[in-house]
C-alpha cells in the first residue's frame, strides 16, 4: 500500500501550537537515546521514566493506576503525582528500601524490570523485552540512583504535534505522529514514543502506541497525545465525497455562522442540506425557542406571508412570548441546579417550594428583560443573605419576610441577587460548591481531579484544591455579625419557647411549626438563615492540634495553607478580596476566559442543534475539541462583544441557514452527525411533549390561554415545586427524562426514546383522558366538538353565555353596593371578585363555544381534519392525508369520534414526537 | 463515536446499539455487551424487593431484647419460631411458622438517619454521594437480566419512588402501577390494560392507523436511529398491550385458591400475591411497598394492630406461594427498611425514632440459606455486638444471588467507571 501522505496546517492554528522553531536544538528520540544500555545517557525520572510507564499502560486504571493498586504496588493513575510515584517506586510501605521495585546493588534485578520484561511473574504480562530501550531506558535511571528530578526539569512548557493537522486521501493510508515537548528551560525532545495517544474516534481514525495514525473510514475526528501535563488534539478527516474544494458547489452562506459551518463542510466534502420549509421552519423555531407550538392560526398567517424577511420577523417576536422566557428560565435552572429537595434548607418553616419558585421567577424575569449573561450570574454568583454591608440580622429578617408574607408581599425577582444556589444541601462543603461552580458557569467537569490527575485534561489535584479554596469561606446557616442586637439563635429559642417546643420533646413541633408558618403569614420575625462569607483569615502556621484534626477529615491532607488559583489562571491573594468570589467573577467575565462565555454559547447551540459543537456540551476538556473551532471562537467572542447578549447568540444562530436546514439528507451528509450540515432528528424535550399535549388537546379556548399563561405549564414557575402542583413533576415528565437537577450532568435531562414512552401515548390512562375530554369541564377540544355536533348546542351555547353574563352583572352590582354602604370586608371582597374571575373565564369559553359551533349544529369536519394536523404537526395536512382522514371518518361510528381517533393517531406518529 | 472523558460511552450510542439491536424494555444491555464483569453461578433468575417505608423498629420484630431495661425492651414478647433458637415478635406468628424460609440479619448498621437517603443506601448498596446519583437494585437488574418481550423487566407496585435509574438513565425505570390490586380481581395496569370497552380489535385498528398516518419521514424513518428506534417501541408496545400473558400476569382472579388462600386481604399481601405472578410471567425484578413505619409515637398499638399484622400476613405468604409454585430457589426476596429504630424509647410520644446503626434485613430464596439468623445486636439492641453488617454487603450478596458480579463496572454519561457495589463483599453463610 502506498502511504501517501498529505500534511496541512491548520487553518486558525491557536498560539500553543504555533509552528516550532526547527532551529532550536532537538533531542532525539528516546529509541536513539536509550537503545543501549552501554551508551545511554541518564534518563529522567519526570521526563522519561514516568511517561514512558503511563504510555505502557502501567498506570493505567486497570494496572496499577487503580485506586487500591495491583499487587501490593500503586502507581498514581496516568502518572501526574512524581513524588508518590517515586516514593512507591523506591520505597516499601515503611519508608526502607529493602525489597522494592528497585534494587540499588543489583540494578537489573529490580522488580520494575524483571516484572515489566516477564522475567518472573507478572500478571499484567509482558511490557516490554529485556534489553529493549524501554528495558534500558528503566535501566539506566535505576543505575543511575533511580533519582526524584522534579526540581531539575523545571516546569513543562507545551506540546507540539507534527503535522499539526492529517488530510487523508484515500482510506486506509497511514501517517506518523511525531511529538516534541517543550519545556520552560528551552529544551526540546522528540517524545513521541514515550507519549500516550488515543484517537476520539476509531471508526474514522485509529492510533498505534507509536504514534502511527490509519485512516478506517470517511469523517473527521481527532488523535489526541498525552505527555506529562500536555494534551494536544489532532484533527484528522478523510472526505465523504470528491466534492472538496475546487469541486465543491455553490453553497450560498448568508450569516458568518454559515461561512464558518460551510468553510468546514467544504473541506470534509460534505454538501449541506437545503432550507427547511416554512413550515418547518415555523415549528422547529418555535418549539427550539419557546418550547410551545405555533397556534393553527399563526400557521396558517405565516404561510401566507409573503415577506421575504419573514424568518427573522418571527425570531424577533417569539423572543417577546412568555413562551421563550419561561423554557431558557427552565434551562438556566436546570445549568443551575434548581432542586426543591436540595432547598429544604428552611428547617422548621418549610419554604423549600417557595424558594425554589423564587429562584425560577428571579432569573424569568432577567430572561424576558434580556438581562446581560454575565450580570444575571453576577447575582447568583455573588450573592449573599443580606442585601447591604449595614443590613443586621434582624433588618434581613425583615426584608425575607416581605418576601414571603401574605399581604403587600416585596416581590422578590426585584432583589439584586439570588443566594440559593449557595443554599443547597448538595453544595455544602467547599468541594462540593467547587464541582458545581465549574459545571454550571464554565461547562467544566472537574470531578476527576479531585482525586487524581484529570486523565484527559490539564488538571491537576492542586488544581482542583487550589480551586477549591475559593469556596471555603462561603457558607449557609446562621452568623453574628457585629450589630447584630439579634441572632438567628436567639429567635429560634424565642419562638420555639412560645410554642412549648423544647426540641426533642417533638410533641409540640406541629405547634411550633404552625407559629412559624403564622408568623410569616403575618410578616412577623421568623429565624431564617443566610448565606454569609466567613471574613479571610490571614495565613499562619497551623498548630499540631489542627493539622491533627485536618488529617482525620480528610486523610490527604499534608499540612500546606492553600493558596486559592483560578482554573488555569493566577494565584489569588484572598485577604485582599472579602469575598472571594469577588475575584472569580471577575475572571468569569474577562474577555479572555476561556470557558465562561464558550460553555453558554455550547449549551445554547446543543439546544438548538441536538448536540454541542463540543458535545457532550457540558464536558469541555483539552481533548475533547470543538467540531469546528472557527465557529465556537466565533460565537463566542461575538457573545462577549455583543455585552453577553443573550438574544444576539440566539439571533445569530437561528437567523443562519445552518439552523434552518432541513433533516433531508444529501449523499454526502447522511452520515455527518457533528458538523451540522443537515437538521438532526431530536425527540422533544419532557417539558415540551407534556405541554404539547396538553395543548393540541385543548378546547380552542383553553389553547390560546395555555399558549399565553405559564402557571400551569412544564415549563411554568410551578414546575420546579412539589409534585401536586399542575405542570410539576409528575410521572408523565419523569417517563421523558425531565432532569431531577441533582447531577452535576447536563446527560440529566435525557432525549433518548424509551417504551414506557410510548406506551404513554399509545394507551395511558391519563393520556386517553385529555384526548378523549374525559374531564368535560369543557376544556377538552374533542368535548367541544362533541357538543358542537349536537344540533341542540347552539342554542345551549347561547344560553350558557347568557347566564353567565348574569351573574357577572350580579356579582359587579353586589360590590358596588356593598362598597358603598361600607359594608364589605376584605375578605368578602376578595371572595366576591374571585368569584367574578371565575366568571368571567366561563364567559370567554362560552364566548368561544358558540364562535365554535357552526349555525344549525352542522360542524365542518374537514376543518376539523385540518385542524387536528395543524394541532399535532403544525401543519395542513397533505391532500393524501386528508383523503385518508376523510374515508377514515366516514367509516367511523361518528363523525366526532373519527377525529377523535385521528388526534390521538397524530399525537402517535413520530412526527409530533420529534423536532424536525 | 467515542468521547474521551474517562472512557466514556455517550448517551447515542446506547440508542444507536439498542436500536439494531432490537432488544427489551431497556434500550440495550450495552454495556453489559462492552463490560469488564460476567455473571457467576447464581441461582436466582429475578427478585422481589420489600420496602418497608419509614424504618421498621427492630426491637418489636426481628431482634427483641427481652433482657434490656425497660427504657428499652418494649412492649413485646418473644416466640419461638420453626427453627430451634430463632425468636421474633409474638405479633408476626405466621412469620414464625416459616422461619426456615428467610435469614435474618442482625446487626446492619450505617449511619444515615434521614429517610431518603437511607432509602437510597439500602436501595443501591451505595452510600449516597453528592457527585454521584446511584441506581437502584430494580435498574440494575433489569439491565443486566433480560426479560421476557410481553412485559415489563421491572415493576413497582404501587410506586418505585425518586430517582430510581440513577446515572443508568430513563431507560431502565420502572413500570409503576399506581394501584395495589384487589383480592380476586384482575388489575388495571397503567397503559397496558383496555379500559372504557377497547377491545383487541381496536388495538389492531389503531396500530394500522398510526401506521398510515406516521408516514412523513418515509424511508429515512429506517436510517435515523431516534425514528427508528421509536419505531421498535411502537412495536413492543403494541405486542405488551396484545398480549393475554400481560394481562393475565395482573388478574390476581386466576390464582388458585391454595395460593391466594396463603395471603391476607389487605393490600400489601394483595401486591405479594400479584409479585409472585409477574415473577411467574417473566418479570425480572418487582419493589412492593408497605410503608408507615415511621412510629415515632404510638409504636406499639401501630405495630400490633396495623403494621405487624400485614407484614405477618404478607411476607409470609410471599415465602409459602413461591415455594408452592417451586420458585423460591429461583427467585430472591429481600426485605428492608431504610433504618432501625431507637433502642431507646422515646417516652414523651411512646414511640422509637431514627436508628440506623442497629436494623434488620430479611433475605430468602435464590439458593440463600433460610432458617438462619446472620450477625448481632449489642445487649440493648444499639448497634452491633461484634460483627458490622454493611448496606454494602448485603447488597454484594442480593446481586451474587441473581449471578450478577456486583464488581462490574458501568460508565456514567460523564464517562466515569463506577462498580455496581464497591464496598463490601457478599455475606458466605447465606450464599454457601
Amino acid at each position: 500500500m502506498k502511504h501517501h501522505v498529505l500534511l496541512l496546517l491548520a487553518l486558525l492554528a491557536p498560539a500553543a501550537i504555533a509552528p516550532a522553531k526547527e532551529t532550536a536544538a532537538k533531542l532525539p528520540a528516546a529509541s536513539e537515546r536509550f537503545g543501549s544500555l552501554a551508551k545511554a545517557e541518564e534518563p529522567s525520572f519526570r521526563r522519561h521514566v514516568v511517561p514512558l510507564m503511563s504510555r505502557l499502560g502501567c498506570s493505567g486504571r486497570e494496572c496499577h493506576g487503580a485506586f487500591s493498586g495491583q499487587g501490593g504496588f500503586q502507581l498514581s493513575l496516568f502518572g501526574y503525582d512524581f513524588e508518590k510515584d517515586h516514593k512507591a517506586i523506591t520505597q516499601d510501605d515503611n519508608g526502607g528500601e529493602a525489597e522494592v521495585r528497585v534494587n540499588a546493588k543489583e540494578p537489573l534485578e529490580s522488580l520494575i524490570l524483571t516484572k515489566g520484561a516477564m522475567l518472573t511473574k507478572h500478571k499484567g504480562k509482558e511490557r516490554f523485552k529485556k534489553d529493549s530501550w524501554e528495558y534500558n531506558l528503566l535501566a539506566k535511571w535505576i543505575q543511575g540512583g533511580a533519582k526524584l528530578d522534579v526540581e531539575q526539569t523545571g516546569d513543562f512548557d507545551r506540546l507540539e504535534v507534527l503535522p499539526k493537522e492529517i488530510v487523508f486521501n484515500k482510506p486506509g493510508e497511514v501517517v506518523q505522529l511525531k511529538v516534541l515537548a517543550h519545556w520552560k528551560d528551552g529544551t526540546i525532545e522528540d517524545v513521541t514514543q514515550i507519549t500516550r495517544f488515543r484517537s476520539n474516534d476509531d471508526s474514522v481514525s485509529a492510533v498505534s502506541d507509536t504514534g502511527k495514525v490509519e485512516n478506517k473510514g470517511k469523517g473527521d475526528t481527532h488523535v489526541v497525545a498525552f505527555y506529562d501535563n500536555g494534551v494536544l488534539p489532532i484533527p484528522t478527516m478523510l472526505a465523504m465525497s470528491e466534492f472538496t474544494a475546487g469541486k465543491y458547489p455553490k453553497v450560498p452562506t448568508r450569516t458568518k455562522v454559515d461561512e464558518l459551518v460551510v468553510a468546514k463542510l467544504r473541506k470534509a466534502g460534505i454538501v449541506p442540506s437545503e432550507v427547511c420549509t416554512d413550515a418547518e421552519f415555523l415549528r422547529r423555531v418555535h418549539l427550539d425557542l419557546t418550547a410551545t407550538p405555533p397556534t393553527p392560526h399563526e400557521v396558517r398567517a405565516f404561510l401566507a406571508d409573503k415577506s421575504p424577511d419573514k424568518r427573522a420577523k418571527k425570531i424577533d417576536e417569539l423572543m417577546k412570548t412568555p413562551g421563550y422566557a419561561g423554557w431558557w428560565t427552565t434551562l438556566l435552572c436546570d445549568f443551575t441546579g434548581n432542586n426543591r429537595q436540595q432547598l429544604n434548607t428552611g428547617g422548621d418553616l418549610q419554604l423549600n417550594d417557595r424558594f425554589s419558585r423564587q429562584w425560577y421567577d428571579w432569573i424569568y424575569k432577567r430572561v424576558a428583560e434580556n438581562t446581560p449573561y454575565d450580570q444575571l450570574v453576577a447575582g447568583i454568583v455573588l450573592a449573599k443573605g443580606r442585601t447591604r454591608p449595614d443590613q443586621n440580622y434582624e433588618d434581613y429578617v425583615k426584608e425575607m419576610v416581605g418576601y414571603f408574607r401574605k399581604e403587600d408581599r416585596t416581590d422578590f425577582t426585584e432583589r439584586a441577587d439570588m443566594p440559593y444556589f449557595w443554599q443547597r444541601n448538595n453544595v455544602r462543603k467547599a468541594e462540593e460548591k467547587s464541582l458545581a461552580f465549574a459545571h454550571t458557569f464554565l461547562g467544566v467537569r472537574i470531578e476527576c481531579a479531585q482525586c487524581h490527575k484529570h486523565p484527559f485534561d490539564q488538571w491537576t489535584q492542586t488544581d482542583f484544591k487550589q480551586f477549591q479554596a475559593f469556596f471555603e469561606p462561603v457558607s449557609y446557616g446562621s452568623t453574628k455579625k457585629p450589630g447584630d442586637d439579634l441572632s438567628y439563635g436567639e429567635l429560634t429559642r424565642a419562638i420555639q419557647k412560645e410554642a412549648g417546643y423544647e426540641g426533642k420533646n417533638d410533641k409540640n413541633r406541629e405547634k411550633y411549626r404552625r407559629i412559624l408558618a403564622e408568623r410569616l403569614r403575618e410578616g412577623k420575625l421568623v429565624p431564617i438563615q443566610e448565606v454569609y462569607v466567613r471574613p479571610p483569615e490571614k495565613p499562619r502556621k497551623l498548630s499540631e492540634k489542627e493539622i491533627e484534626q485536618k488529617k482525620k477529615r480528610d486523610p490527604n491532607f499534608n499540612g500546606r495553607v492553600i493558596t486559592p488559583k483560578i482554573l488555569g489562571g493566577e494565584e489569588v491573594m484572598l485577604n485582599e478580596f472579602p469575598d472571594p468570589r469577588k475575584p472569580l467573577m471577575e475572571w468569569l467575565r474577562g474577555k479572555d476566559n476561556p470557558y465562561f462565555a464558550a460553555s453558554f454559547v455550547n449549551r445554547t447551540w446543543a439546544a438548538y442543534f441536538g448536540r454541542g459543537i463540543v458535545e457532550p456540551a457540558d464536558d469541555m476538556n483539552l481533548a475533547n475539541p470543538p467540531s469546528n473551532r472557527e465557529l465556537m471562537d466565533y460565537l463566542a467572542q461575538g457573545f462577549v462583544k455583543s455585552g453577553f447578549n443573550i438574544q444576539w447568540l440566539h439571533r445569530e444562530i437561528l437567523n443562519s441557514d445552518t439552523y434552518q436546514r432541513s433533516w433531508k439528507t444529501t449523499p454526502s451528509n447522511a452520515l455527518d452527525e457533528k458538523n451540522f450540515s443537515h437538521a438532526l432528528i431530536r425527540r422533544l424535550p419532557a417539558e415540551v411533549v407534556f405541554d404539547s399535549i396538553a395543548m393540541a388537546t385543548a378546547s380552542t379556548a383553553n389553547f390560546t390561554k395555555i399558549a399565553a399563561d405559564l402557571e400551569n405549564r412544564a415549563i411554568g414557575p410551578n414546575a420546579s415545586i412539589s409534585g401536586k402542583a399542575r405542570g410539576g413533576d409528575n410521572y408523565t415528565l419523569g417517563i421523558f427524562g425531565k432532569p431531577a437537577r441533582n447531577m452535576n450532568c447536563d446527560c440529566e435531562r435525557t432525549a433518548d426514546p424509551t417504551l414506557l414512552q410510548t406506551i404513554y401515548t399509545r394507551n395511558d390512562p391519563s393520556f386517553l383522558q385529555l384526548v378523549d375530554s374525559a374531564k368535560r369541564d369543557g376544556s377538552g377540544w374533542i368535548d367541544e366538538l362533541r357538543r358542537a355536533a349536537s344540533p341542540e348546542s347552539s342554542k345551549n351555547a347561547a344560553a350558557k353565555l347568557e347566564k353567565y353574563r348574569k351573574s357577572r352583572a350580579n356579582l359587579t352590582e353586589q360590590r358596588a353596593r356593598r362598597e358603598k354602604d361600607r359594608l364589605l370586608a376584605e375578605k368578602d371582597r376578595q371572595k366576591l371578585e374571585a368569584q367574578m374571575r371565575e366568571m368571567d373565564e366561563l364567559i370567554v369559553r362560552a364566548q368561544a363555544e358558540l364562535a365554535g359551533v357552526p349555525q344549525a349544529g352542522k360542524l365542518d369536519f374537514d376543518r376539523a381534519i385540518e385542524e387536528v394536523f395543524f394541532r399535532t404537526v403544525s401543519r395542513p395536512p397533505t391532500k393524501d392525508e386528508f383523503a385518508k382522514a376523510r374515508q377514515d371518518l366516514d367509516a367511523a361510528s361518528d363523525k366526532v369520534t373519527g377525529v377523535r381517533e385521528l388526534l390521538w393517531a397524530m399525537l402517535n406518529t413520530r412526527e409530533f414526537m420529534v423536532n424536525h | 463515536m467515542k468521547y474521551l472523558n474517562c472512557d466514556g460511552i455517550p448517551r447515542r450510542d446506547f440508542l444507536r446499539v439498542g436500536a439494531l439491536a432490537g432488544m427489551g424494555l431497556s434500550l440495550s444491555n450495552y454495556l453489559s455487551l462492552a463490560g469488564t464483569g460476567g455473571v457467576s453461578g447464581g441461582k436466582a433468575k429475578a427478585a422481589i424487593f420489600v420496602r418497608l417505608g419509614g424504618g421498621p423498629s427492630h426491637m418489636d420484630t426481628f431482634d427483641l431484647k427481652p433482657g434490656a431495661p425497660s427504657t428499652h425492651r418494649g412492649e413485646f414478647n418473644e416466640i419461638p419460631t420453626n427453627v430451634p433458637g430463632i425468636r421474633i415478635s409474638e405479633h408476626l406468628p405466621k412469620l414464625a411458622k416459616c422461619a426456615d424460609k428467610y435469614a435474618i440479619l442482625r446487626g446492619v448498621s450505617h449511619t444515615l438517619a434521614a429517610h431518603e437517603l437511607g432509602s437510597l443506601y439500602m436501595g443501591s448498596g451505595n452510600r449516597p454521594i453528592p457527585s454521584l446519583s446511584f441506581p437502584t437494585y430494580g435498574a440494575v437488574i433489569s439491565k443486566e437480566l433480560s426479560g421476557v418481550p410481553e412485559l415489563p423487566s421491572f415493576v413497582a407496585i404501587p410506586q418505585q419512588g425518586a430517582n430510581p435509574t440513577g446515572y443508568l438513565g430513563v431507560e431502565y425505570g420502572p413500570f409503576e402501577t399506581g394501584a395495589t390490586p384487589q383480592p380476586g380481581k384482575p388489575m388495571e395496569i397503567r397503559g397496558l390494560s383496555l379500559k372504557n370497552g377497547v377491545t383487541l380489535e381496536d388495538v389492531d385498528r389503531r396500530q394500522d392507523l398510526v401506521k398510515r398516518y406516521d408516514t412523513a419521514f418515509g424511508d429515512f424513518a429506517k436510517e435515523d436511529k431516534v425514528l427508528a428506534g421509536m419505531d421498535q417501541f411502537g412495536q413492543k408496545a403494541y405486542q405488551m398491550m396484545r398480549s393475554s400473558k400481560a394481562r393475565e400476569a395482573f388478574d390476581l382472579s386466576r390464582e388458585s385458591m391454595s395460593i391466594s388462600g396463603l395471603f391476607g386481604k389487605d393490600q400489601f399481601s394483595q401486591s405479594c400475591l400479584l409479585a409472585t405472578r409477574l415473577v411467574e410471567s417473566g418479570v425480572r425484578f418487582i419493589t412492593v411497598n408497605l410503608g408507615g413505619w415511621d412510629t415515632h409515637s404510638n409504636n406499639w398499638a401501630t405495630l400490633k394492630t396495623r403494621l405487624c399484622p400485614q407484614l405477618d400476613a404478607g411476607l409470609s405468604g410471599l415465602f409459602l406461594a413461591l415455594e408452592q409454585k417451586g420458585m423460591l430457589d429461583s427467585t430472591a426476596v429481600f426485605v428492608t427498611g431504610e433504618f432501625g429504630r431507637t433502642p431507646k424509647i422515646n417516652t414523651s410520644r411512646g414511640g422509637r425514632d431514627h436508628y440506623p446503626r442497629a436494623m434488620f434485613c430479611l433475605l430468602a430464596g435464590g439458593g440463600m440459606k433460610g432458617g438462619q439468623v446472620i450477625g448481632e445486636s449489642d445487649a440493648k439492641g444499639e448497634g452491633p455486638k461484634d460483627r458490622v453488617i454493611t448496606p454494602d454487603e448485603v447488597a454484594a450478596t442480593f446481586y451474587r444471588t441473581l449471578g450478577i458480579d456486583h464488581r462490574k463496572e458501568y460508565h456514567t454519561p460523564s464517562g466515569r467507571p463506577v462498580m455496581i457495589v464497591r464496598y463490601g463483599e457478599p455475606i458466605k453463610e447465606l450464599i454457601g
